[in-house]
């Protein structure tokens, strides 16, 4: 291989970088079709109402108006994730204001803004449901009186306003904590966060004669949005065609919507392509957030600091509808352990519908409300002992071989070592200078989180002059998965990268792949790639094999293309084996690879599992985040000033975009800590709805210095030991800023964001 | 949104003021920079039938020198030259100071001071700033030309002593004095407007103080602003006890809102928090250049 360096462990440009920074890279909003219609939505003013009638006469009576849907069109089965619990226009009830009633398409967006205006919806307003509190309250009004009627692919034992109910269990939290020297409890509580993705969600659908539709669609997965519009519009999928454009940023905000059966149902009313992009505001009030929660935890240790047990109940609100709660609440009991050996830890856990939009998936998963909460009690456990609480981490830290929470064994773990590099890494910068009125503290937080689950495919095909083409159903949504993968599949090679096209999506033609989510593409999709580009490969030595006469095991890959004879010159190129498949003999040379996720399952000897909306998961991942904080004393405000975060990518295939991953995830979760909250007021309306009232950090909002440290490891179970980091840079920041406050002034934050005027007051409450 | 029905660009300040006076009322509209209303257009919270650009009004241009050496700032000028402004030092150095937190480069690019005054937003940086200078506001209109102290052109939330069709066309500064000036900033993130701020306009000759402006933004429908604090300040030479008393008597007097920044209490809490923090800085800077 002398002469040329690997495409994996390069940190290549982002191949849709120049594109993207020129402005020709195509989003939903660019797509436009001849004839198209725009689309308005008329959305609920009321929290929670019964719809008793519409009036559509004004509307329809306005030239320009080619269709208009409401519930009263739908008759199909409700939609939804794992409970069947809503619609694409609201039917027979609105359960948050800002829910779609009722929209229309027209022949410009100003005729339907003012069609949509002109629906008239007769509401019997019902008392709404707006905290986690109200929705327990014995007697507290139901948002889903159907809840027993809807279909659910998996059983969660909902009841009242309750969505869903699970726990895991592992050995008796009670001894345990009867063994204990120390034990601190305390409750934590965290908000709803908006992904502010640059691009709002958008789509176009577009009809055929014979009214096949193709929606062009900012999407996190062609193959979900196929099956969700399919589903609602009651058509088969081979008659719903989805198309990814450009996604400008997802963060879990963009893997459902209203919009897509929306915008395909008006298409096929109107047989004529329509439009539907949603505004700022409305992207905030009808798409989706990351669940507020509740968690109490109590965790306690010996006086070494052996931690014995945890007992934990989080709290999930769900909003209006289930969508991602069931897996969200999942995912949080599963983290809510910690990165941690303890041995009896009990986390019992509930999701609750409230008259709010619904919150969904958002990069973390539950995880970053666990581990707010879990580790911060790490420190305050270790003030309690009287340890360093990094020590205490250290003590109780994973070690490869442990069983992750649910009983499986993880073989690879860094944790240890991404401890102690960002401790060793703050202790050795030049100390920031003291500044007057601001007190300095350092914080930290040991995370793990999970690359891989579900289902996912690749396909490889050699072409005429022995390119490659690639293709996988793996839509980038802005982390970079799109180079990722060409890296691995020319790595496999020994090509450059640009010998290797990669599809976009295409529900028509592109593989099966479950979602870009969950940290999986690096791990899922990239060895569904490798996979498969071996399987090709194979062929291709085959093909050279007889070309040269020679057995398979003779011969090797060569860069740029060549397969060669072991210690001899001689060599054939891709382009000839292509030519031989094609016109010669054998035919075109193709590979595929799929596969659902196949690690170790939970361990039923281990834990006692009830109601999990997850079968398997895993592939475990871990890091460590540092920061300094200076803390105004005279205001409260937080400032970072600097942040450490090490993590174990396992192989980084593209370290810059590693990097990336970890510093944008670090920022997102910046804003998690101390600015971004969604905010409803007393009625039920969401007064935060645009970006003057929501404030996401800037540039001159985060240090310069995020400074990630990489500690691969590579995954025994990856050809190319990859794992997921796009999520768990967002989950350490806010507990390690809570613990750099602390460590600053005495004071503990347990609730986010940390404003300015919160901090004053936990100073105020200092014992 | 309605269509727009005209445009105009007047060349002078009497044609402006004639336009406005021959509109119809609420639907004619100055436009300035266009960072407040032409986003406000975007978001259909305002419907103007004309626009009167002040785009091409030689008069409202850039900051020039009075002949008692005091400054006259033209309606028209954006915040990015008042920050960049030299001759804003001394007394005046808080009127700079405050236009450089303003938002972010591309709105200080484009807005411009008699835009910022004359929509009186509560919680701009402005407004604080010329009240602790004692700035004047120069306005014009059907009846011809006048001035209004800054401490009396803010009257209540988004609401200034202009009258029908007058509008700003420049600020008044009198000549600086040496001392110093000082703008603090409380906001959730970088750009945004403040929670809370504190303006600080002192004259200081020969170890005495010869004049304290202090003002405080975001806290009430205009600046607040009390001639006592003013005067404690003074006459305790800008002491830490003055201060903590000027603090409390503003913090006493604020009219604060719970909006999405902040509550009302918390805003009340940290008045004189900041009140301290900038008088400890003055004190501080004072005697490092006495
Ligand atoms: C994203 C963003 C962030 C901002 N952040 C801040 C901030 O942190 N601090 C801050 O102080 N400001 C902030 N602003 C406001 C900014 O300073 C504006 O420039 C200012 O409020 C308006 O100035 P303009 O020249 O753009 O006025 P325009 O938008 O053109 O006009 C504003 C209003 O004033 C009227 N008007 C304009 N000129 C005159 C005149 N000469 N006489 C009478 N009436 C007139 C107009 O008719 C209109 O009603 C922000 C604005 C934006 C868009």
């Amino acid at each position: 291989m002398s002469g040329t360096t690997r495409a994996i462990g390069a940190s290549t440009p982002r191949l849709d970088a120049a594109d993207k920074a020129t402005g020709r890279a195509e989003y939903a909003d660019d797509v436009a079709r001849p004839g198209m219609l725009y689309a308005a939505i008329h959305t609920s003013p009321h929290a929670h109402a019964r719809i008793r009638g519409y009036r559509l006469e004004a509307a329809r009576a306005i030239p320009g108006v080619k269709a208009i849907v409401t519930g009263a069109d739908l008759a199909g089965p409700h939609c939804g994730g794992i409970i069947k619990d809503e619609s694409m226009v609201a039917r027979g009830k609105v359960r948050y204001v800002g829910e779609p009633v009722a929209a229309v398409a027209a022949t410009d967006p100003e005729t339907a803004g003012r069609a949509a205006a002109a629906i008239e919806v007769d509401y019997e307003p019902l008392e709404p449901v707006l905290s986690i509190d109200a929705a327990l309250a014995p007697g507290a009004p139901l948002l889903h009186e159907d809840y027993p009627s809807y279909v659910k692919t998996v059983q969660g034992g909902g009841h009242g306003n309750v969505v869903f109910e699970s726990t895991v269990e592992e050995g008796d939290v009670e001894r345990g904590f009867a063994e204990c020297d120390t034990i601190v409890e305390a409750t934590w509580e965290t908000q709803a966060q908006h992904h502010v993705y640059l691009e709002t969600n958008g789509c176009v659908a577009d009809v055929d004669a014979s009214g096949r539709i193709t929606l062009y669609a900012t999407c996190q997965s062609v193959h979900h949005i196929q099956q969700r519009v399919a589903e609602e519009l009651g058509e088969p999928m081979s008659r719903i065609r989805v198309r990814a454009t450009r996604v400008g940023g997802g963060f879990g905000g963009k893997h459902a919507s209203n919009i897509h059966s929306i915008a395909a149902w008006l298409a096929r009313a109107a047989r004529r392509p329509v439009k539907l992009v949603l505004s700022r505001m409305q992207d905030f009030e009808i798409q989706r957030s990351r669940h507020p929660a509740r968690v109490w935890m109590r965790t306690g240790a010996r006086r070494d600091g052996t931690i014995l047990a945890r007992d934990v109940r989080v709290t999930i609100d769900g909003g209006a509808y289930a969508d991602e709660s069931p897996p969200v609440l999942a995912f949080a009991l599963l983290m809510s352990r910690g990165p941690y050996r303890i041995p009896n830890v009990r986390a019992r856990g509930a999701a609750v519908y409230t008259n709010k939009l619904r919150a969904g998936s958002f990069r973390g998963f539950g995880n970053p409300q666990a581990s707010f909460a879990g580790e911060s009690q790490i420190d305050e456990l270790a003030r309690a002992l009287g340890l360093d609480p990094v020590e205490l981490r250290l003590k109780n830290a994973m070690r490869p071989g442990d069983t992750a929470f649910g009983g499986q064994q993880v073989p690879s773990c860094v944790l240890r070592e991404c401890i102690e590099r960002v401790r060793a890494a703050q202790r050795a910068a030049p100390p920031l200078a003291p500044r007057p009125g601001r007190r300095r503290g350092v914080g930290y937080a040991a995370l793990s989180h999970i690359s891989g689950l579900m289902g996912t495919a690749a396909s490889v095909q050699l072409r005429t002059d022995g390119s490659i083409a690639l293709a996988t159903g793996c839509v980038d949504i802005g982390q970079g998965s799109d180079t990722v993968l060409v890296q691995i599949c020319a790595d496999a090679l020994s090509v450059p990268i640009d010998r290797v096209s990669y599809a976009p999506q295409d529900s028509d033609s592109s593989p099966y792949n479950w979602k870009t989510a969950g940290s999986r593409s690096t791990y899922m999709t990239g060895r569904a790639v490798a996979l498969a580009t071996h399987e090709l490969r194979a062929k291709m030595l085959a093909h050279a094999g007889d070309m040269m006469e020679c057995a398979v095991e003779d011969l090797e890959l060569r860069p740029g293309g060549l397969v060669g004879l072991k210690g001899l010159p001689k060599a054939v190129s891709f382009k000839e084996v292509a030519l031989r498949s094609l016109f010669h003999s054998g035919g075109p040379i193709a590979a595929t690879h799929g596969f659902v996720f196949d690690g170790p399952g939970f361990d039923p000897k281990r834990a006692a599992i009830h109601q999990l909306a997850f079968a398997n998961l895993g592939v475990y991942t871990y890091g460590a985040h540092c920061v300094e904080v200076d803390v105004d004393e005279a205001t409260g405000a937080v400032e970072v000033r600097r942040a450490w975060c090490a993590h174990d990518p396992g192989r980084a295939i593209n370290p810059a975009a590693c990097e990336g991953q970890i510093q944008g995830g670090f920022v997102q979760g910046i804003g998690y800590a101390l600015t971004e909250a969604m905010h409803w007021n007393a009625e039920g309306w969401l007064t935060t709805t645009t970006l003057a009232d929501y404030k996401v950090p800037g540039v001159l909002d985060c240090p310069v210095e995020i400074l990630p440290i990489l500690l691969e490891d590579p995954d025994p179970t990856h050809p190319v030991g990859a794992k997921g980091v796009g999520e768990i840079s967002l989950v350490g920041a806010a507990p390690a800023i809570a613990n750099a406050v602390a460590d600053a002034t005495g004071a503990r934050v347990r609730r986010l964001p940390m404003f300015p005027e919160r901090v004053l007051a936990a100073i105020d409450a200092r014992a | 949104m309605s269509a727009l029905a005209r445009l105009h660009r007047p060349a002078t300040v009497e044609e402006a003021v004639r336009l406005l006076a021959g509109g119809d009322g609420e639907r004619t509209r100055l436009l300035a920079g266009g960072a407040t209303l032409v986003a406000m257009l975007n978001a259909g919270l305002v419907d103007p039938a004309e626009l009167v650009s002040l785009a091409a009004v030689d008069e409202l241009r850039g900051i020039g020198t009075l002949p008692d050496g005091g400054l006259r700032i033209g309606a028209m000028t954006r915040h990015r030259e008042t920050a960049a402004d030299v001759r804003l030092a001394g007394t005046l150095a808080v009127l700079r100071e405050a236009a450089a937190r303003i938002a972010n480069p591309v709105v200080r690019n484009m807005g411009t001071i008699g835009g910022s005054i004359s929509f009186a937003d509560p919680a701009a940086d402005y407004p604080p700033a010329l009240v602790a200078a004692d700035a004047a506001v120069e306005i014009a209109g059907p009846q011809g030309r006048r001035r209004v102290p800054a401490r009396e052109f803010f009257v209540d939330w988004y609401a200034t002593a202009l009258g029908p069709n007058e509008m700003v066309t420049a600020i008044l500064l009198a000549p600086r004095a040496p001392g110093l000036g000082s703008y603090d900033k409380l906001y959730r993130v970088a750009g945004d407007y403040a929670i809370v701020s504190v303006a600080l306009s002192v004259a200081w000759r020969d170890g005495a103080c010869a004049r304290a402006g202090l003002a405080v933004g975001g806290c009430g429908p205009r600046p607040l602003h009390l001639d006592e604090a003013d005067e404690l300040l003074r006459a305790g030479r800008l002491g830490a006890q003055a201060a903590r008393r000027a603090g409390e008597l503003l913090a006493a007097a604020a009219d604060p809102l719970d909006d999405v920044r902040a509550s009302a209490a918390y805003r009340r809490r940290v008045i004189p928090r900041m009140v301290e923090r900038a008088l400890a800085a003055a004190r501080d800077e004072l005697s490092r250049t006495a």
